[in-house]
């Protein structure tokens, strides 16, 4: 009942001009922490290294040579693989596959789980309880498991590791959205909105979706960073696209010279983990300023 | 008293009979979605036509759908997940052989993270906002990110391949065969760098959730009359918060034990373990599907079995939940 005694801005104050608007976005910003700010950079470095490969190195990531197994070196800083070819240029260009499965997952597995946790929470009821028990069961079972399973079985290749995560991964995210929109339900703006004669598409959709959009945003950068963990433990376990080497593959391959070639574990794997580390930081961080909640993680 | 709790834990249990029907159904459900003749998919690649042949009678599968599916969801639930195309033995039997060595690793592992994440977290919860606070937040969450295959490859390099104090992977030294005590102390040794691997994730998990729980409990008026009691800081610490922020610690390990098993199956690999992990690997690469989808369905009834435990515990412990 507290909300209903807010203090409401006067109707005709005039909007702050740019100066101010922009002198209170760097106060938003000196508010955020080292950590997010951390998060933030090792994310850009990755973003920058894979965006912009051609320009880091000229090595192909696929071009074999005589030289392999070389440590480190001038020639190729992140030495080269069993068939020769130059690891920087896999980390860099491998890049590209984890991020883009990441990428493209976190969409499909956001869309859902928001469409399920809006409508699970809108509605109520019968409905309601159905869509939570499913969720609770998406939760219970191994997720990384049931999907070795389907992409073993219809077949290994990007867009069915994008589709098997993404169909895998919405229950966190319908979990945290159903949770905001049970509280926004009861609002007097939905309420005024349904007076009027809004449907409840135009009511979802014009009024309770931007409510959610910062809850969204932080679960993106969550999602994006398990989903980017996901494919690299699919890769990792021979289920990658082989024509699309990505840092799960390339650690797979360094599995097998473990013991003789460190450089091919090591740097795909300090790739991956700045990525994944960097998108939970940002997420922590948008989580805790933005939203003034935290989201929960699963 | 008693027969409201055993009526509740009946009721509890029933819950996970849908779940174990939903994973069989899914199996199902993926073996037809999978392109090509279901039969030719539990046959193996190269099968002869009487293989062949035997299969689609014994699944049915040129019966209706459903006739199928009753059959498959009769076999799977009776624990007969076919014949394992490279070894030809029954896919179960191949499952429990392996299971142990399984359970042995992922069961350390648990035991470790959950008194170290405990501990961890509750020091964290003590000084909420202080240094070493910030600190173990900051370490956890470095802990959450790093994908454990990758952990274990690190320790490879640094602790077998480097230093030589450890050995590389496998459960026993390839040469020698030890007997009684000489035994269990080798395979303890060569459980050292995978328990360490898989911990990790589950003790940064249990440690982050154990610490939010404490800072509520500690926030909690029965806190502060225990205070006001004049009850010891450690008494209040483990007695009165931990004793209701272990709820969330032991719901935690629930949830996220599928993620767990699916953990150590990345860290069977990288370490040679010979358990369900690797058989899920040699699975994959043998495209031996009816051993790939008995692990699954196996393992996914274990993680049930596991959800069902943990919910139990927590109503055992905290009776707001028996309603």
């Amino acid at each position: 009942m507290k909300d209903a005694i807010t203090v409401k801005p006067p109707p005709f104050a005039a909007r702050p001009g740019w100066a101010a608007r922009l002198s209170s976005g760097f106060a938003d910003l000196r508010e955020l922490q080292v950590s997010t700010v951390l998060g933030v950079g090792f994310v850009a470095i990755i973003c920058f290294g894979t965006l912009f490969a051609p320009l880091l190195t000229a090595a192909d990531p696929l071009g074999l040579s005589k030289e392999t197994l070389l440590g480190p070196g001038p020639a190729h800083p992140f030495g080269t693989d069993d068939l020769g070819r130059d690891v920087l240029a896999r980390v860099l260009y491998g890049g590209r596959v984890s991020l883009s499965v990441g990428l493209f997952s976190a969409v499909l597995s956001l869309g859902l789980g928001m469409t399920i946790g809006m409508v699970a929470g809108f509605f109520g009821g019968a409905l309601d309880e159905v869509l939570m028990r499913v969720t609770e069961a998406f939760q219970i079972l191994p997720k990384l498991l049931v999907a070795v399973v389907v992409v073993s079985l219809i077949g290994s290749g990007l867009a069915n590791e994008i589709l098997v995560i993404g169909l895998l991964s919405w229950p966190a995210t319908a979990r945290v959205i159903r949770g905001r929109v049970q509280v926004i339900r009861h609002e007097e703006f939905i309420a005024a909105a349904e007076m009027s004669g809004a449907s409840w598409v135009r009511v979802l959709a014009r009024h309770v979706t931007p409510n959610v959009l910062s809850f969204l945003l932080v679960s993106a950068s969550l999602q994006v960073a398990s989903a980017i963990m996901a494919e690299s433990f699919l890769s990792f376990l021979g289920l990658g696209d082989p024509t699309h080497p990505s840092w799960g593959l390339l650690l797979q391959q360094g599995q097998l010279f473990l013991q003789q070639a460190w450089w091919l574990t090591t740097f795909p794997g300090i790739a991956l983990a700045m990525t994944i580390l960097g998108l939970n930081l940002m997420g922590d961080g948008l989580g805790g300023s933005r939203a003034g909640t935290r989201a929960t993680r699963r | 008293m008693f027969p409201v709790i055993v009526k509740l834990l009946l009721r509890r249990a029933l819950l996970a009979v849908p779940l174990v029907l939903a994973v069989v159904t899914l199996t199902f459900f993926f073996i037809r979605l999978a392109p090509g003749d279901p039969a030719a998919i539990m046959a193996g690649d190269a099968p002869t036509p009487e293989f062949l042949a035997q299969i689609r009678s014994e699944y049915g599968f040129d019966r209706p759908v459903w006739a199928q599916f009753l059959t498959f969801l009769g076999k799977a639930v009776t624990g007969d997940f076919g014949i394992s195309l490279y070894t030809k033995q029954p896919v179960f039997s191949v499952i429990l052989e392996r299971f142990p060595a399984t359970v042995l690793m992922t069961g350390t592992a648990m035991a470790v993270a959950s008194l170290i994440g405990v501990m961890v977290g509750v020091a964290s919860a003590k000084r909420a906002g202080s240094r070493l606070d910030a600190l173990i937040s900051a370490a956890s969450l470095v802990g959450y990110s790093v994908p454990g295959f990758w952990v274990g490859q690190l320790l490879i390099l640094l602790f077998a391949v480097s230093l030589n104090w450890l050995p590389v992977g496998g459960m026993e030294a390839a040469r020698a065969s030890y007997r009684g005590w000489r035994h269990v102390e080798d395979v303890a040794w060569h459980m050292v760098l995978p328990v360490a691997t898989l911990s990790v994730f589950l003790l940064t998990m249990i440690a982050r959730f154990t610490r939010a729980a404490m800072i509520d409990a500690l926030d909690q008026d029965y806190v502060l009359v225990a205070e006001a009691k004049g009850a010891s800081r450690t008494r209040i610490l483990w007695h009165h918060a931990f004793r209701n922020a272990c709820v969330t610690t032991i719901t935690v390990i629930g949830l996220e034990f599928g993620a767990v098993l699916a953990g150590a199956v990345v860290v069977e690999i990288v370490f040679s373990w010979p358990g369900l992990g690797r058989l899920f690997y040699d699975a994959i690469y043998r495209r031996d599907f009816p051993l790939l989808t008995g692990a699954f369905m196996f393992s996914s009834f274990v993680v049930i079995v596991v959800n069902l435990a943990s919910d139990v515990a927590c109503t055992l412990l905290d009776p707001r939940i028996r309603r």
